[in-house]
């Protein structure tokens, strides 16, 4: 309230260049207060308390203490460390192949068609507004090996029934299919958009010079789009490397560690081993330093390729 | 001029309100009210899906601060009221209930991190106390302080499915009492058709370590060396845990097809009725019926096949750490009304009756043959709703075996034996000697720390 | 609407074009029709099975008998009622406090220009690029000291800490012409009136998006909910599900998945153009 006097105060009677962009500010940060607020609780300490963590002990009651670098050991001697990271990554990349090629090709073959484009687009984003849990606990099911749907489509065709979730050789890829049913669609109509942006010109000329439709999409289409591909790209490695729900609800980081990911792992340091929150904290840090890391090479990669 | 004033004061007020907001508003978790006045938060209710047993519950609760004036129980309704997914979670939030359940097997893990109350000093208010026998108590103490109450303490026997032996042609009254008569009946009931499955068994979700930890006690071998440094479940015993369920599962396919992850998955197989045998203690009886939709005649339970020790199963009540002094003696006065007294609350075998709840289950050796033991069992015996026959052999074949504690670090160990367990449950090329010797190495790198 | 793509309308146009064409189009429709639409029918006649039913094998393509028990019978044991209730209660409050946080922290942003102002948000943008599940146990650690696990609050502050609603709102407000805004001053106006009457009305729809996408997110939400809100009667309805579906019978699981997933769907079906156009408005969002 003082501020708020001293302020109107001094513009009546100095109405200077400097007054007022004191004013403003104040103003301003009048606004932003609680978002700053907000922000600075629930966002940048938890991110700072991340690295404090990862150097401390605590069970949450008693005052916590300092240990250095105990975690980091602890969590880098766990026979399961080298495991978590492997399955991450071969889950990012199989995601990567279906969640980012393939809503790219669906994106071009929607935008060549000239019919029940809005029945597609919406079919398509329809299990993104599903609740995740929904589509998890549904999948279950199909995966089921006795009853379930899939091994039942299997056995229409006359093919064996497989274990999905049960074998460590098709647990990941299962996941995989979960996750990618879950998030194909917003990736596919975040490209339509893209394509859709495309001059048509561009394609007129292409022609013209005799390019085929492979040429058309390589010369025009890919280098047209690339900036999303780009951000698309890094935002889908962030996405998939903290894979949690779809081991969580499905397989438990099993069969074998076959789908022990490395945000699994976190929790099960935190909330499976009665509370080792500062194991749990240092791999969550491991774990954003990598992802950082990509974030990092991404923005250097778009920059140099900007003209 | 006015108006600007006006919107200043206006956002100040609403910027300070979003930060003070933020910042200042928590609320304790624990509340005591007035002088005297204490309100106490308890675990285990039962879900509003078990409307009678509910209704018994709320009766007791309003005769227990009938009893008590100055006390409030506030209940807690999760089901299964210990839950290892939100176990670790609400303890560290201090969101656990003032009285909270801990099976036996995290007794000394919450002990050992601070997180239960040195109730020594106030034993006294559970009137039985000293009817608890020094091995039951063993888990819920350290360092010659008390931490908790046991309510229950089972050894680990052969749950299985009376109905099944009799569509298989075997004689539920001769349940297997070797591990070859058990492939034999396992064998017998996956024959029956399409769905079925003689010998159902965990693998993933750390269960599976936790079943291979039941197996491989009640064949006489250990987990870890006795200085706990180091594991020991690379022997004979314990190849001859995964040997056995190899066999079942790729030469004679009785264990079914599917992976059970999960506490919830193996007790919806054994509930569905189409599951024959499964290692458990008697407590998953009543859950396979009030939770999991089982036929309570169904059900019998034969000794652990061959044994030469038991894991020790049950559960009991703790105090959270942040409790004050008159909530931790109201807490254990609940306890004591509802928990431990004979006659009363849990055991309250004749209105357990009375609303159809299944009576004659031997479900404790708590009190031993204490005053409080004989009395439970004269009730016990009155009111049964069971063939108590049919329990019979569980107690007396139980009755001699040891019973043993878990290992340390068991979760860590369960996680490392998941993986041996649903190896050989869905591999068919899985080595056994080869998965226990990975198991070793990596449960040596677990023990070596601390 | 006939703008130009890949294949020339010339090539489309001609006999083998126009053959090639309905085939491709054809084939989408089926695949997208199984892929998508398939799984949700099997998932909402699996309810409508008898418990045997629904085990039987092989399966029936319709339910022998339709009933609608399962759906009552998952209502009550998942207690999803109340699940509702919670979850609308979250969603409503979390609404509440991105319009009034979030909008207030663009506005300034984009129209005061603060000192610092693009170092604010530049650090509100940084969080974007930090996965949730990095932050998931220092935030679950700071909510536990806050003492906020199991209240309203525990949803609410974090559901405004959305450096990407900033980021849409910013930008959207930044499109609005000066003029209008320094129209309004000339007339005496404060801050908090441009923003209440000028820039608000012009702001609607992407103050919609915003609004849809908080909704939705309190309804899909898992992890962290999940943590935070342990009490069975506080819990959302993806909370709800995960912890009670262990414990009932498979038809009932998919009552209770079919009524879990009714909001959304009905929010999409409403909402389905301004949803399509906020997902690329910002182009990102994962």
């Amino acid at each position: 309230m003082l501020i708020a006097d001293a302020g109107t105060r001094r513009r009546a009677h100095v109405p200077s260049r400097l007054g007022r962009s004191i004013r403003r500010n104040l103003t301003a940060y009048g606004f932003l207060c609680a978002a700053l607020a907000c922000f600075a609780v629930f966002a940048w300490y938890p991110m700072v308390r991340t690295f404090i963590l990862s150097f401390q002990q605590t069970n949450l009651i008693d005052p916590p203490t300092w240990v250095g670098l105990d975690n980091f050991r602890t969590v880098v001697d766990d026979p399961a460390f080298g495991e978590a990271w492997l399955n991450t990554l071969e889950f990012t990349v199989l995601a990567l192949l279906c969640g980012y090629v393939v809503p790219f090709g669906i994106a071009i073959v929607l935008n060549e068609l000239r019919h029940a484009r809005a029945y597609l687009r919406f079919v398509v984003y329809l299990p993104v507004m599903l609740p995740p849990i929904v589509s998890v606990l549904m999948f279950r099911w199909f995966f089921d090996p006795g009853p379930g749907l899939f091994n039942q489509i299997l056995g229409v065709v006359g093919i064996p029934p497989l274990a999905w979730l049960d074998s460590t050789s098709t647990a990941l890829i299962s996941l995989v299919i979960v996750s990618t049913w879950m998030n194909l669609g917003s990736g596919t109509l975040i490209y339509l958009a893209a394509l859709q942006n495309i001059p048509g010109e561009l394609y007129e000329a292409a022609e013209l010079d005799g390019a085929g439709v492979w040429r058309r999409i390589r010369h025009v289409t890919i280098p047209q789009t690339k900036l999303i591909l780009l951000l698309m790209l890094m935002l889908q490695i962030v996405a998939t490397m903290q894979v949690f729900i779809e081991p969580f609800m499905l397989t438990l980081g099993g069969p074998e560690n076959a789908t022990l990911t490395v945000a699994y792992l976190m929790y099960q340091y935190a909330f499976v081993y009665g509370g080792n929150y500062g194991a749990g904290g240092a791999l969550g840090l491991m774990l954003m330093i990598v992802l950082l890391a990509f974030a990092a090479v991404q923005l250097r990669l778009n920059r140099q390729d900007r003209p | 001029m006015q108006s600007n004033r006006r919107a200043l004061a206006l956002l100040l007020i609403a910027g300070l309100a979003g930060p003070t907001a933020c910042g200042t508003s928590s609320t304790p978790a624990a509340k005591t009210t007035e002088a005297g006045k204490v309100t106490i938060k308890v675990s285990c209710q039962p879900a509003k899906s078990d409307p009678r047993n509910r209704k018994v519950w709320d009766d007791d609760v309003a005769a227990f601060q009938k009893l008590h004036p100055n006390v409030t129980v506030e209940s807690t309704d999760q089901q299964p009221c210990f839950d290892p997914k939100t176990f670790g979670p609400k303890l560290a939030g201090g969101q656990m209930e003032t009285v909270f359940r801990v099976p036996v097997t995290n007794t000394q893990d919450v002990i050992s991190k601070g997180q239960a109350l040195d109730i020594s000093g106030l034993t006294g208010e559970v009137k039985n106390f000293a009817d608890f026998s020094p091995a039951v108590m063993a888990p819920y103490s350290a360092g010659g302080k008390v931490y908790g109450i046991p309510t229950s303490t089972y050894s680990v026997g052969l749950v299985y499915n009376r109905k099944l032996f009799t569509q298989a042609g075997l004689d539920p009254n001769m349940p297997p009492k070797t591990w070859a008569e058990v492939r034999e009946a396992a064998k017998k009931i996956a024959g029956i058709g399409a769905g079925f499955v003689g010998y159902g068994e965990y693998s993933g979700g750390n269960t599976g370590g936790w079943h291979f930890n039941q197996a491989i006690y009640g064949r006489g071998g250990e987990m870890v060396t006795p200085d706990g440094k180091q594991a020991a479940f690379n022997s004979p015993e314990g190849k001859a845990v995964l040997q056995f369920l190899k066999d079942l599962r790729w030469s004679d396919n009785s264990t079914g097809t599917k992976l059970l992850v999960g506490w919830e998955s193996l007790m919806q197989a054994m509930g569905s009725g189409k599951t024959g045998m499964m290692l458990g203690a008697p407590d998953v009886v009543p859950d396979l019926v009030n939770k999991f939709g089982g036929q309570i005649a169904d059900y019998g339970i034969a000794p652990f096949p061959e044994a030469k020790a038991s894991l020790s199963g049950g559960e009991g009540f703790m105090i959270n750490p942040k409790a004050t002094p008159e909530e931790a003696k109201a807490g254990l006065q609940w306890v004591d009304f509802y928990w431990t007294t004979p006659g009363q609350g849990a055991f309250n075998y004749e209105r357990a009756k009375t609303i159809g709840n299944p009576v004659g289950l031997p479900n404790n050796s708590l009190f031993g043959d204490s005053p409080s033991g004989k009395k439970i069992a004269e009730l016990q015996k009155q009111h049964a709703t069971l063939p108590v026959e049919n329990f019979s052999p569980f107690v007396e074949g139980s009755a001699a075996v040891p019973p043993k504690l878990e290992p340390p670090k068991a979760q860590e160990l369960y996680a490392i034996l998941d993986v041996a367990m649903s190896a050989v449950l869905s591999r068919k090329d899985a080595d056994v000697d080869k998965l226990l010797t990975d198991a070793e190495s990596k449960a040596n790198a677990v023990l070596a720390k601390s | 609407m006939t703008t130009r793509t890949i294949i020339s309308p010339l090539q489309l146009g001609s006999r083998w074009g126009k053959r090639v064409y309905w085939i491709v189009l054809v084939t989408v429709l089926v695949t997208f029709t199984l892929a998508f639409v398939f799984p949700l029918y099997w998932m909402i006649t699996g309810a409508m099975k008898t418990g045997e039913e629904i085990a039987q094998m092989p399966p029936t393509f319709f339910p022998a008998n339709p009933s609608l028990d399962a759906f009552l019978e998952a209502w009550e044991l998942f207690d999803i009622g109340t699940l509702l209730r919670n979850t609308g209660v979250y969603a409503l409050g979390a609404w509440a406090f991105t319009m009034v946080i979030d909008v207030t922290a663009a506005f300034a942003l984009s129209k005061l220009r603060p000192m610092f102002g693009g170092l604010i948000l530049g650090a509100m943008l940084a969080t974007l690029m930090i996965p949730p599940m990095v932050v998931l146990i220092p935030l679950y650690v700071t909510v536990v000291d806050l003492g906020l696990l199991n209240t309203p609050w525990a949803i609410w502050f974090p559901a405004a800490v959305n450096g990407f609603n900033i980021f849409l709102l910013k930008r959207f407000f930044d499109s609005i012409p000066r003029e209008l805004l320094e129209a309004a001053e000339i007339d005496g106006a404060g801050a908090a009136r441009v923003l209440w009457s000028v820039v608000l009305p012009v702001s609607r729809p992407i103050l919609g998006v915003v609004s849809i996408f908080t909704v939705v997110n309190v309804f899909r939400d898992f992890v962290y909910p999940f943590l935070v809100l342990s009490d069975s009667d506080k819990m959302t309805v993806s909370v709800g599900l995960s912890q009670t579906a262990g414990q009932v019978t498979q038809n009932a699981i998919m009552g209770g998945l079919v009524i879990a997933s009714i909001p959304t769907v009905i929010v999409f079906f409403l909402f389905q153009r301004h949803i399509m156009a906020g997902l690329t408005a910002g182009s990102i969002k994962g």
